[in-house]
Formats: C-alpha cells, structure tokens, sequence
C-alpha cells in the first residue's frame, strides 16, 4: 500500500484512520469497526476461537462465550448492543436490558415468513383494488352527474335544494367509502405485524362487511341500475367482488396464524413464568 | 408546461369537432384562441415560468379573466343545458354537459383570481429570489439523501480522485459480484467481489476490479442471509451479520448521543418483524393526517376570507365617500320633488351591492371552490398512500445500501432516501412528536437560562441599591 492510498469502510466507503494496530479502528462516517493492522481475529479471552462479536464500549474482540448481548431504547428505537464483561463496559452498557434468549428462542417467529408473505400480498392486492375502485367509483359518479345527462335521484334534506343536497350526498359518500377502503387498507398492512395479525384479521372482515353494506346503500340510493353506460356497473362491481374475495381469504389466513401465534407467545410466557 | 399540453390536447379535440361540423364555423374561433391564448404561450414559457413568476402570475389572472369571460359568454349564447355528443369507438355516444364544464370553469377561475390577489404577498417571489429551475438540485434541497459519504462517482484506487467516466464503465462492465474462490468482501466502491484468501497481513483487501483498498470487518462472520460474503457489519437492532446488500441504511437518531451518522437495518428489522423482548412496530396509514390537512385547508379558505373582507374594507374606507356624496347630492336636490326617488334607490342598491352582495358573492365563491379543490387534494393524498401502501406490499421499498451504491453510479447522482412514510416505527426518531419533544427541552432550557440571568440582575440590582443606601465605603 502506498503512502497516497486511503483506507475505506466496506461498509459505506468512508475513510478508516488506523490509529489502533491491535485493537478496531472505527470508519470516520459510519463508525463500523475494522481490524486494526497487526490484530488478531480471535476472541480476546479465548485463543484460537474465532471472535463474533465486538464490545461496543471497549472494542474487544468476543466469542459467543464472552459476549453479552443488550436491547435498549435508544433515541426512540430498540437497538442491540453487545458488551463484554469488564466491570466498566457493563456499568456503560446499564441503559439498556440484557436480552432474554431463552425467551427470544421460544417467541421465534421465523415459521410464518412464507406464510405471511402470501397472506400480506392476498390482502394488501385486494385492499388496494378496493382503494381504486373508491377512486374510481367517485369520479364515474362526478362524471355521470355532471357530464351526461344521467343524473342520481333527487333527495333532499333540512330544506336546502337539490343541487346542494346531490353533491354533497356523492361526495360525503364517497369519502365514506375511501375512510372504509383506507381502514381496510391500513389493516391489510397490519396483518405483517406478528402482534397484530390476529387483530389485523378480525378488524379486515368487519371492515369489510361494513364496506359491502356501504356499497349496496350507495348504489340502491344512487339508483345505480339504471345507469345506462352498459360496461362501468358490470366492470366496478368485477373489481369489487375481486377485491372483496382476496380480502376475504386474507382475513382468515391472517385469523388463523394470528392465532397460532397468540398461543406461541401464551406459551412461551407461561413456561418463563412470565405473566401472561 | 402541462397546461401547454392539455392545451395542445384541447386544441386538437376542437379542430377535429370543427371538422366533424359538431361546432359549426365556431369551433375555428375557437381553436385558434385556444392555440394562441393556452397552448402555445404555456409550452413556449413553460420551463421558464419560475424566472418570470411575476410575469407568470398576472399572466395568470389575465388569462383566467379570459377563461371567464369566453366562458360566460358560451353560457350566455348556448344556455348551461348545451352539450356536445361524440361517437366513442363506434359503440355509443360520449355526451359532454358543456354548458356545466363552463360553469366549472367559471367558479375555478374565479376562486384563482380570488386565491391570486388575496394572496399577492405569498405568491409572488420577493425580488432577487434565486430560482432553482432544474428539478434534480431543486428536489435535493427538499428530500433527504440516502446517508453516504461517497459521491456519485467511482473512486481511483488511491481512495480519493475520481475516475473519468470512460473508466468507470470498464470497471463496472468487468466487476463480477460472485467469486469462485471461497467467502469473499464486497467493495464498497465498485460492488465487485474480492475473495477473502486475498486478505494481507495488514488486514486489509485490494479490491480486484477498482483497486481500492478496504479495511476488513472486525469480525470473520459470514451474511446471514449470503454464505458467500463475509459480514460487513451488523444491523443496528437485531444485532445478526449482513452483508452490504442485506442492509439498508437511514439517518441515526436525534439524540447527540449517537456518535455514528447512519444506523444500518436489516429487512427483518426494517420491516419491524424482529422481536426480541419488546417490539414496536407498526405501518399506520396517516388518515387522520389527510383529514386533518383537509379541515386545515377549510379554515384556510376561511382565513382567506378574512383577509380578503379586511382588504375589502380598508379599500371601502376610501370608496365610501362616492356613495355618500352621491347621497348628499340626492339630499340636495330632494327638494325638487320627480325622479328623485329613483335616483336614491339606485344609490342604496348600489350601496347594499357594494356592502354585503359583493362579500357574499366572494363567500360563496370560496366555498365553492373549496369544496371542489379540497376534495381533489384530499384524494390526492389517498392516491399517494395507495401507491406507498403497493411499495410495500410488493416489498420494493427496501434499498440496500449496495444498490443504492450502484444505482448512484448508474444514475449519477447520490439516491434519495425513500422511506415509507407508512412505517413510522422504522424511523421512529424521526416523527414530529420527538422533534417536537427537543424543542420543548430547548425551549425550556432557554427559559431556564432567562430566569437565571434575570434572578442574577435582579440580585446584582438589590445589591447595587444596598451599597449606595449604606455608602460604598
């Protein structure tokens, strides 16, 4: 290496000043640590075994033997930080609390990967079909009002007159509709949330009965049958029955493993005599 | 610019419904008006239009004036029941309320003559304002980076000239990401794969295809997730091993304390799946915000019209004296006796028009125009939540800190940080009840530091008004 030549962080591809050579030398911009010139890669208490881990306080190199991991809240999110077992290094590291891997173990959540997967994408298509489709339903509504000579029946309330009461009815409908399609969507999200899936399940299929419910009120009182464009009825309600049936089966993939989970984490908690 | 094109768009629909004898010798008129007063001046001073905003926002009122009053003028001859009917695809007819589409016209382009003029001292840019017209630097003042202290621009092997962009394209075409020869480093600088046996005694690996030299992660662990890659360092909340291209990278926290400036997740924590003995995670769609920004933008129409009844009295002030005069004058002549009658209730309808009617009419404007843009903005807002919420579902917002890498050096320019909105726990520093905490700390701190010099004032005072009762000596 020559003189000219810089150092850089595999990381982020900051420069890395080597003031230490047997001990880790922090990158200048993201502070990852890299070997120092003449270190050693084994565990600092255990020669001949490969280190794993770094003290963040201290900069040792430790073995799995040797290392004690943490999860604090730090600036508002939880982060891990692994300590040695240095009385100083410890007291450091107090802020945060040693992580229960026995715990941890039993909570692991890695089986519904796949699963959750599928059930996000099942759900979240059919809520964002719902979402276009309140879209679309609005502005075909706002178009067959005002551009054609189709127009909703008239319904009229505390006396105002029809060309008040018709706008207002299309539009606070509509938002009613999207508020319903936004929640469903919200809760299609949810369902990739270990603690919420079972939750997010249930909220999906109530949400979704209310929206049908919704979307028959908004037809029957925009008399919609008697729309005379042939294709956009027949195409909404295509979207919507699609929509609908992925939501559907999604809901109750989510209520299913949402609910193998709940009894993980009942089980777990009962067998740390945790409290449940 | 997009004005110009719906322009050319409206322009072409005339002429072909001209030809099609819809509109009769008309439609020529108004072709050609639509052409030169909308199409054309739109694409020719489109890019510029922020150097000549002033120019830009008269222009607008002018031609907003125009907008009315041809489509007043339509409504006037052809009635609000005219409508146009097109054959669509041969299968049915397309019919357009025309006369209700001028009636659309006519209240927006009211509410933005209003909105313009109200607004004068907000929309039109202070003189000497720097205009940022290219886009790219324009939006880098707005948007936040992707954190990297590497340009866009591939490193010499010295680690600090950059390469011409002739050598660049080598490198990048020759660099392999997968190497024959055991667990390998990936280059933060090109992307290639270097094998680990190549590591000196120093600890340090000469990249294979840039020639960078890059420092060797603390400890020999390979990615989690890519057995082939030796870790490059671990992700900041679960605490497992990844490689470059199994992590993504953010901003760190608010708080002083954090002494690196970026904090690394992996996919599991990115997405909030990780659970040790707490967890927080959550994707929460801001509906409240969207109602809220929307009965924000209702009581802004009605600040709005505050403003506009305060401006429209003031100038009242001066414009009384015309209807009073006039009454005076009626006052005079009353004496007289015929036709004065008339003429004094001409002045007081002209008064009741000046007083209430014309306040009301922009009233009513307003909340007309309100309740056809705020809706528009409100959807809007639903629109870009759906198209956050299909980036997640399709798992496209995660940018690892490799691809970002390679996309800089493809695209030239360092990659913007787009994370979801949607996942508020991912950056959990960054929402606005923790700023807003800071600023409180700070305001308090402030105030604290205020009392404290006022007490020692106060004390120094007493003090000074002690000696000179007791005489100094």
């Amino acid at each position: 290496m020559t003189q000219q030549q810089k150092i850089l962080c595999p990381v982020c591809g900051g420069p890395v000043p080597i003031f230490n050579k047997d001990r880790i030398n922090r990158c200048e911009y993201c502070a990852a640590p890299m070997l120092g010139s003449s270190q050693n890669r084994d565990c600092v208490n255990h020669k001949g075994t490969l280190a794993k881990e770094v003290c963040h306080i201290c900069g040792d190199l430790l073995c799995e033997k040797c290392e004690e991991k943490r999860v604090g809240e730090y600036g508002g999110k939880l982060l891990t930080i692994v300590n040695c077992s240095k009385e100083a290094c410890v007291t450091e590291s107090s802020w945060a609390k040693p992580l229960n891997e026995e715990y941890l173990e039993l909570v692991n959540m890695d089986w519904s990967d796949r699963m959750d997967n599928l059930i996000l994408r099942i759900t979240g298509l059919g809520a964002i079909i719902m979402m276009v489709f309140e879209l679309i339903f609005f502005l075909g509504m706002l178009y067959f009002q005002y551009l054609t000579p189709w127009s909703v029946p008239a319904f009229t309330y505390f006396g105002l007159p029809e060309w008040i009461t018709t706008p207002i009815n299309i539009l606070l409908l509509s938002i009613v509709g999207n508020l319903l399609a936004a929640i469903l969507l919200q809760s299609a999200l949810q369902v990739y949330v270990h603690e919420r899936q079972l939750g997010a399940g249930v909220t999906l299929l109530v949400i979704l009965v209310i929206e049908v419910a919704h979307l028959l009120f908004r037809g029957l009182l925009f008399g919609l049958l008697g729309l005379p464009n042939p294709v956009f009825l027949p195409m909404l309600l295509g979207a919507f029955l699609f929509g609908t049936l992925l939501v559907f089966i999604g809901s109750l993939m989510a209520m299913y493993v949402g609910n193998k989970k709940r009894k993980q984490f009942k089980d777990a908690r009962v067998k740390l005599n945790l409290s449940v | 610019m997009t004005f110009g094109i719906f322009g050319i768009i409206a322009t072409i629909g005339l002429l072909i419904a001209t030809i099609d004898g819809t509109l009769g010798s008309i439609g020529y008129i108004y072709t050609l008006l639509i052409f030169g007063g909308v199409a054309f001046p739109c694409l020719a001073i489109g890019y510029y239009v922020d150097d000549f905003r002033r120019w830009a926002v008269m222009s607008q009122i002018l031609y907003s004036f125009i907008a009315v009053a041809l489509s007043a003028l339509l409504i006037y001859v052809q009635g609000l029941s005219y409508s146009w009917t097109f054959p669509l695809f041969g299968a049915e007819n397309f019919e357009i309320a025309i006369g209700n589409v001028a009636a659309f016209i006519i209240a927006s382009q009211t509410v933005i003559i209003l909105y313009l003029v109200i607004r004068a001292d907000r929309v039109l840019p202070p003189k000497g304002v720097k205009v940022v017209r290219e886009l790219t630097p324009a939006g880098l003042a707005e948007i936040g980076e992707i954190p990297t202290p590497m340009d866009p621009a591939l490193l010499a092997s010295d680690g600090m000239t950059t390469l011409t962009p002739g050598e660049e394209k080598k490198i990048l075409d020759v660099r392999r990401v997968v190497t024959e020869e055991g667990m390998a480093i990936l280059c933060s600088n090109c992307g290639g794969a270097t094998p680990l046996s190549k590591t000196k005694d120093d600890n340090t690996v000469d990249c294979d295809y840039c020639g960078v030299v890059l420092g060797v992660s603390s400890v020999f662990v390979p990615c989690e997730n890519h057995g082939e890659y030796l870790a490059a360092t671990t992700c900041n909340v679960c605490g497992n091993h990844f490689c470059r291209q199994c992590l993504t990278v953010q901003e760190p926290p608010v708080d002083k304390k954090w002494e690196a400036s970026a904090i690394y997740l992996c996919r599991k924590c990115f997405e909030g799946r990780y659970r040790p003995a707490v967890t927080t995670a959550s994707l929460v769609i801001p509906i409240d915000n969207l109602f809220t920004s929307a009965g924000g933008r209702f009581a802004r129409v009605g600040s709005m019209y505050r403003s506009f009844l305060g401006v429209y009295g003031n100038a009242m002030k001066h414009l009384w004296r015309l209807p009073l005069e006039l009454l005076a004058s009626i006052g005079k002549s009353g004496g007289g006796g015929g036709g004065s009658g008339d003429s004094c209730a001409g002045a007081i309808l002209l008064i009741i028009i000046i007083i209430i009617a014309i306040p009301l009419l922009a009233g009513v404007l307003m909340l007309l125009g309100a309740i056809i843009i705020i809706p528009i903005l409100f959807y809007a807002g639903l629109v870009a939540v759906t198209i956050e919420a299909a980036k997640i579902i399709s798992r496209t917002d995660f940018v690892s800190v490799d691809s970002a890498r390679v996309k800089s050096l493809v695209m030239k320019r360092r990659m913007k940080a787009t994370e979801s909105k949607l996942r508020p726990a991912v950056r959990s520093w960054d929402d606005s009840y923790r700023s807003e905490q800071l600023k409180r700390e700070w305001e308090r701190r402030r105030q604290e530091s205020f009392r404290q010099d006022y007490q020692r004032t106060q004390r120094e005072r007493a003090r000074q008004r002690a000696e000179s009762f007791w005489g100094s000596g």
